[in-house]
């Protein structure tokens, strides 16, 4: 690559190319979240049910009473759990899909990952009550075979439901990133270490979990991030009055509390954007787009 | 949401957008995000066409608009507003939905706000010749009327209770079993401020003479009493969770995962439905009544189509619309053109059934009620004592 050149194409012809994509991005991402940023240091306007122009701290303030910061930190606790559950699960599956299958198995094992996708959010997490609850799937199994005398109410409306229906949900945005890198590691390599002696957990553990490590992290912040910003999981099948970000946020639009609105906002994506942007300084996930093992 | 029981910014560009305009369209279509799907103005429409925004419930389908129209004369395009009163006052005090809609179907008690900044007009009743059939406790509701004028007309009223299976918990009668330790974790309440709190102030006002004057409208001391309560039952582990929906709510009693909640009346006839012996509760403490309000959009009139709006809701009191709502949703106009109406078309409605659901929702309210409020007067204080009790 040269300074003139990207891809091969010249950097004026690059530049259009993008263009559209950054007017979109900025139209309709980094404007709104500016505004956004802005208006959570208005004030709320009782005469007008709307927002005025008067600068106040009072919106960051009522972020820390209430209960509500502590909302925040739960909420990111069970998307960390959440996200890290998956990525437990999204390795070895990715493994099996990109390094033990052929490409027919592998594109047929990826395509059944991505069935959950399939049918809407709701359906699926509400699939989750009729088998978790007092009469569901799971407690009639353990009552019939003993091992339960009486439903185990735990199983839903609680912490363990919701990360399990978020888990169920996302668990392909932690997979995918992990099997595209895969499918870019240089076959040479792990034929080089087979051809040196090296076992498949010896070759595993030195060589393919290095350069899948940015899929990890990849995924790892994508399930975070969208298990951050989801509600279904959290309304439908954690106890009672369960909140998230997500719940809050509209429990202040219905007062009309539009600057608390727009603080809890501004609090959630600066610290997804410092999240991402910490994740990239530490494990530099640049090297999802580097070429691996060569 | 509250009852969702069933389951622009691109208007005429002006030369000088004045600062709150500039503001308002902007974020119109930033805030899309958080205040649901905005909408886009119609295309031109013919002149007897009404747009009725409206909570889904007061929908009777293309077919009943159709005959609505034929017998009244007036089109109407319906949009479900969601029935959450939040977003629909968000959309009517910085959206554009008078630049869009008519009139509108709410949940009442934003009556009040709403009037006050000019964002509804009230109603012309001499417009409204079937105002005087309706029931004179339908008329009387306290919220309708913001300094002396009607602004809003009951176009569907009833009353809630809790439902019970009848084999878990026996005989019902008071609220009190919901906060009963002895169905600890089998309970549950609507995720939903304006009908919990209002069902928790009835009972400690009834049951255990906690002194409060409204339980539709609590000032800040008593508001603190109730939650204290329910914060504690929360606490000691009392309730299963909090619904949201009718769908929700149903699988709840069928699966039986709750034995007494909180709950709409026609959960326990789909629950009946599938099997499941679960009854409403008669509570000694009385029940919640709402209504839903048919409120003129200051839009409408700026548009002049204020006349078209009143012969459409002149309309919905005429008999067949209550009918058809009747029929489809088991939810009541309140006015006995009902009956009128099915007896002259006998053919098409069961006049028993009018009957009986009208007899119905009036031995409800023939007892002790106390009217929902969607907006009281301390609504903000409200959802901060409800975040409390979700982090409790």
């Amino acid at each position: 690559m040269t300074d003139d050149k990207v891809a091969g194409l010249p950097a004026a012809n690059a530049f259009f190319l993008a263009l559209p994509s950054l007017v979109v991005f900025v139209l309709m991402g980094f404007t709104p979240l500016v505004l956004i940023a802005t208006w959570s240091f208005w004030s709320f306007d009782p005469d007008t049910y709307w927002i005025k122009p008067v600068w106040s701290l009072t919106s960051y303030v009522a972020l820390l009473q209430d209960g509500r910061a502590s909302v925040l930190l739960r909420t990111a606790g069970l998307a960390g759990l959440t996200a890290a559950a998956s990525t437990l699960l999204a390795v070895p599956a990715a493994t099996v899909v990109g390094l033990l299958s052929g490409r027919r198995r592998a594109a047929l094992l990826v395509a059944l990952f991505t069935i959950p996708f399939f049918t809407s959010g709701l359906v699926r997490a509400f699939a989750w009550r009729l088998v978790l609850g007092r009469e569901g799937i799971i407690n009639n199994v353990l009552i019939s075979l003993g091992v339960a005398d009486t439903p185990v109410e735990w199983l839903l409306f609680s912490d363990f439901a919701v990360v399990l229906g978020m888990v169920a949900a996302y668990l392909p945005f932690a997979i995918i990133p992990i099997v595209l890198l895969f499918a870019r590691i240089d076959q040479s390599v792990i034929r080089a270490s087979q051809d040196l002696g090296a076992g498949f957990w010896m070759m595993f553990s030195t060589i393919v979990l290095p350069l899948i490590m940015p899929g990890i992290i990849a995924g790892f912040l994508f399930v975070f991030v969208v298990a951050v910003g989801t509600s279904m999981e959290i309304q439908l099948l954690g106890g009672a009055g369960a909140s998230s970000t997500s719940i809050m946020i509209n429990d202040v639009m219905r007062v009309v509390n539009f600057p608390l609105a727009f603080a809890i906002a501004t609090v959630v994506v600066i610290s997804l954007i410092a999240l991402v942007i910490i994740a990239n300084g530490m494990l530099k996930l640049s090297r999802l787009f580097e070429e691996l093992g060569t | 949401m509250t009852r969702n029981r069933w389951n622009n910014p691109f208007q005429g560009i002006q030369s000088q957008l004045s600062r709150r305009q500039l503001i308002e369209n902007t974020a119109l279509g930033v805030g899309a995000l958080a205040v649901g799907s905005l909408g886009l103005p119609r295309a031109a429409r013919a002149a007897n066409e009404v747009n009725f925004w409206a909570t889904g419930t007061l929908d009777i389908g293309d077919d009943g608009w159709e005959i609505f129209m034929n017998e009244s004369g007036v089109k109407v395009d319906f949009t479900d507003n969601g029935n959450d009163p939040g977003p629909v006052i968000a959309k009517l005090a910085a959206g554009n939905a008078n630049d869009i809609y008519d009139v509108g179907g709410l949940q009442g008690g934003s009556e009040k706000e709403l009037a006050k900044r000019g964002l509804i007009s009230p109603w012309d009743l001499s417009q409204i010749p079937n105002y005087t059939s309706l029931w004179q406790w339908a008329k009387d509701i306290p919220y309708l009327t913001y300094e002396g004028k009607v602004y809003g007309i009951p176009t569907v009223i009833n009353a809630d209770s809790i439902i019970a299976l009848r084999e878990k918990a026996g005989n019902v009668d008071s609220y009190g079993v919901v906060f009963d330790p002895k169905l600890k974790g089998k309970t549950a309440m609507e995720d939903a401020w304006i009908n919990s709190v209002t069902f928790t102030a009835i009972y400690l006002k009834n049951a255990e003479n906690t002194k409060i004057a409204e339980p539709g409208n609590l000032t800040a001391d008593e508001l603190g009493l109730v939650m204290e309560f329910l914060i504690k039952h929360k606490k000691d582990g009392q309730f299963r969770t909090f619904w949201n929906g009718w769908e929700q709510g149903l699988q709840l009693v069928v699966n039986r995962e709750v034995w007494v909640m909180t709950g709409w009346e026609p959960i326990v006839y789909a629950a009946r439905d599938r099997g499941v012996d679960c009854y409403y509760a008669v509570p000694q403490e009385g029940y919640e009544a709402w209504g839903n309000n048919a409120i003129l959009l200051k839009g409408a009139v700026n548009r002049g189509l204020s006349k078209m709006a009143h012969q459409f809701v002149n309309a919905l009191l005429a008999g067949f619309y209550g009918c058809k709502l009747g029929t489809r949703r088991g939810y009541l106009v309140p006015t006995d053109n009902n009956v009128a109406y099915a007896t002259a078309h006998s053919a098409a409605f069961d006049r028993a059934k009018v009957k009986e659901l009208g007899e119905h929702v009036k031995a409800k309210f023939s007892s002790k009620v106390y009217w929902q409020n969607t907006r009281p007067d301390n609504f903000q204080l409200y959802e901060q004592w409800w975040q409390r009790l979700r982090n409790a």
